[in-house]
């Protein structure tokens, strides 16, 4: 970035990359905490549906249920991770062009390639937050116990949740194209599920999937105790492999159709 | 007004053109923006729409543009393009002498615009906090800009809101943010779109005079698109009046007005009755009819010695003026007038 002059024709002092992070991050940081009834409602519906997953299941199943309930605590957590970046990701996008703040940064020194992607990277942590809390009254509620190591867990599940993230961009890219279909890519959130407890062992090319690999992962991790390194090579190779193809695949999905809009002139309209 | 614009046609856009060319090699380096044969159509075959055709014009720094035309000329695609948000077909767009194809960033580091339509800047941020993001995406450190934020904030009047939310100001505070962050970046080219749409007069007025001060004392360049003459008129250097894509009018307001000998006659008459005015309408460019008590008010448009073929008119069906006031032409009448007859200018050549 090269320096340039001000209006008053003083050299100016020029913002880098450090500086463009640090804008975009603390702006999702001010949203979150000074418009925290998003991050609360979330919290709040999700703990509802796992309140009538479980006790109505509790219920229907009776022990069946409570036999299984490690693995279904597991693979919430990772839905309500997944959906929570995947929407908000989504949603934030189709805002940007709402608002017309996406042509704005279109005509930046930056662009707005990376401030997209560090909105992703917040959007990856607010969730994490949210989620974390999700677990927490999960385990509280059925008096279930995991194996929470941090690193591990923090680990597989960012990973998980980048494939996810590369499908939001490729939404988010479809919004700029069509505008009004937001609706329509919030349902792909419900295919989270069966990708979540996808059966990988019995089809093992069912881990090329989002999610899937990194839901049998994580669920090894917490239910098994399963530490990081005890994974093997071949088996976070896939995770990192499967995580970073869907992100920068979804990124590029959404460059192209940024590039398109433009071409087309439909960038701003909404 | 929608009469001939007798002398009009040595204001065309072709002789501005070769004007500016004459000029370039003086201040070729003083170009803010340079726009070479820029078009941009859309749609295929039988249904394509030529939006932007083969545009070329040249503004310099420091001076303020207003970009007039009925909707659907091409003023926004033809901004958008010139910004990057349209992808043009042909052409080339240099800004500082830098063209955005080949050097995108480096070119758009001196460039911001405030459309219209849209917010442009996030509500749920205060005033303040939009300054500082938007100077920081511009490439701008907001902490090194930080005295110009404040200044931006005082003669905007923002200044006491300046730690509230956007989303709890009035449409026109929100307007002045609008373009307090399109300047918070240091900018030196600026694109305003409709920038004084929701502004009371005071504000409107306030805006006008910032704008002005900014082209005359810190060089900024403005290109101004709005459909209030008012404001063109009273801010602009230079006026570009696109029609169907095209240029049909390129100079100063001043040379634009002088360029029309059309102007308006208004008469005041107890005699004019049904048949007059019927007659008189079939003679001549009648405007506007008043009905009076008796008589009428009535405006003519007419051009050089018009006036005298009127009165001679009206004199030989005994109709007494009681007064006769000539209206001179706008540069709404000349909008209106050129926009509807741009077949005048068809490739720089009169019809």
């Amino acid at each position: 970035m090269s320096s340039h002059q001000n209006a008053v024709g003083e050299r100016q002092q020029t913002a880098g990359y450090l500086q463009l992070i640090k804008a975009v991050l603390y702006r999702e940081f001010l949203l979150f905490v000074r418009y925290p009834a998003n991050a609360v409602g979330g919290v709040f519906i999700s703990l509802f549906f796992f309140g009538v997953l479980f006790f109505g299941g509790q219920v229907l199943s009776g022990q069946a249920l409570n036999d299984s309930l490690e693995g279904i605590i597991v693979g919430y957590f990772l839905w309500t991770l997944s959906i929570g970046s995947y929407q908000s990701l989504a949603n934030d996008i189709g805002s940007e062009v709402q608002w017309g703040t996406l042509e704005r940064h279109i005509m930046t020194p930056f662009g707005f390639a990376p401030v997209a992607l560090l909105k992703g990277a917040a959007k990856v942590v607010r969730t994490f937050i949210t989620s974390a809390v999700v677990l927490v009254v999960m385990l509280v509620l059925t008096g279930t116990t995991l194996a929470l190591n941090i690193v591990t867990t923090v680990t597989i599940a960012t990973l998980s949740v980048l494939s996810v993230l590369g499908l939001g961009f490729a939404a988010g890219g479809i919004t700029v194209l069509y505008k009004r279909v937001g609706n329509w890519l919030n349902l792909l959130q419900f295919l989270f599920i069966p990708l979540i407890s996808a059966p990988i062992v019995e089809q093992p090319l069912l881990r090329i999937l989002p999610l899937a690999h990194g839901s049998g992962l994580l669920q090894r991790a917490m239910v098994d105790g399963t530490r990081l390194w005890e994974f093997s090579a071949v088996e976070l190779g896939t995770l990192v492999a499967v995580a970073f193809g869907y992100l920068i695949g979804g990124y590029l999905v959404f460059q192209y159709a940024t590039k398109r809009a433009r071409r087309l002139g439909v960038l701003g309209d909404y | 007004m929608n009469g001939n614009l007798g002398n009009l046609d040595h204001k065309t856009v072709d002789e501005s053109s070769h004007k500016r060319g004459h000029n370039q090699s003086n201040d070729a380096e003083e170009a803010a923006l340079e726009v070479d044969n820029l078009s941009k159509r859309f749609g295929d075959g039988a249904e394509t729409v030529t939006a932007v055709d083969s545009v070329s014009f040249e503004i310099q720094s420091g001076s303020i543009v207003g970009l007039l035309g009925p909707n659907g000329a091409g003023k926004t695609t033809l901004i958008k393009s010139i910004l990057g948000m349209v992808l043009p077909d042909d052409g080339t767009v240099r800004l500082d002498g830098v063209d955005i194809r080949d050097q995108p960033r480096t070119a758009y580091a001196q460039v911001d615009a405030m459309l219209e339509g849209a917010r442009n800047d996030y509500w749920r941020l205060t005033v303040r906090e939009n300054l500082r993001y938007f100077s920081t995406v511009a490439g701008v450190h907001p902490d090194a800009v930080a005295d110009e934020h404040q200044r931006l904030l005082e003669q905007l009047d923002l200044e006491e809101k300046a730690d509230v939310a956007v989303r709890d100001l009035s449409r026109g505070m929100k307007q002045k943010v609008s373009l307090a962050s399109v300047l918070a970046g240091g900018a030196k080219l600026v694109f305003l779109d409709e920038p004084t749409l929701g502004l009371d007069v005071e504000s409107s007025r306030t805006l006008q005079t910032e704008l002005r001060r900014l082209a005359t004392e810190q060089d900024i360049t403005v290109v101004l698109s709005s459909h209030n003459m008012d404001v063109i008129e009273t801010v602009c250097d230079r006026v570009l009046i696109m029609s169907d894509g095209e240029f049909v009018a390129d100079d100063s307001v001043e040379e634009l007005l002088r360029s029309t000998d059309v102007y308006g006659v208004r008469i005041v008459s107890g005699d004019f009755d049904e048949k007059i005015l019927s007659r008189l309408r079939e003679m001549f460019e009648v405007t506007t009819v008043e009905a009076l008590s008796p008589g009428a008010r009535v405006e003519v448009e007419t051009e050089g010695d018009g006036i005298y073929e009127l009165m001679d008119w009206l004199r030989a069906r005994d109709v007494t003026p009681e007064r006769v006031m000539t209206v001179e032409p706008g540069l709404e009448d000349l909008f209106l007038d050129l926009t509807d007859q741009d077949t005048r200018t068809v490739g720089g050549e009169l019809e």
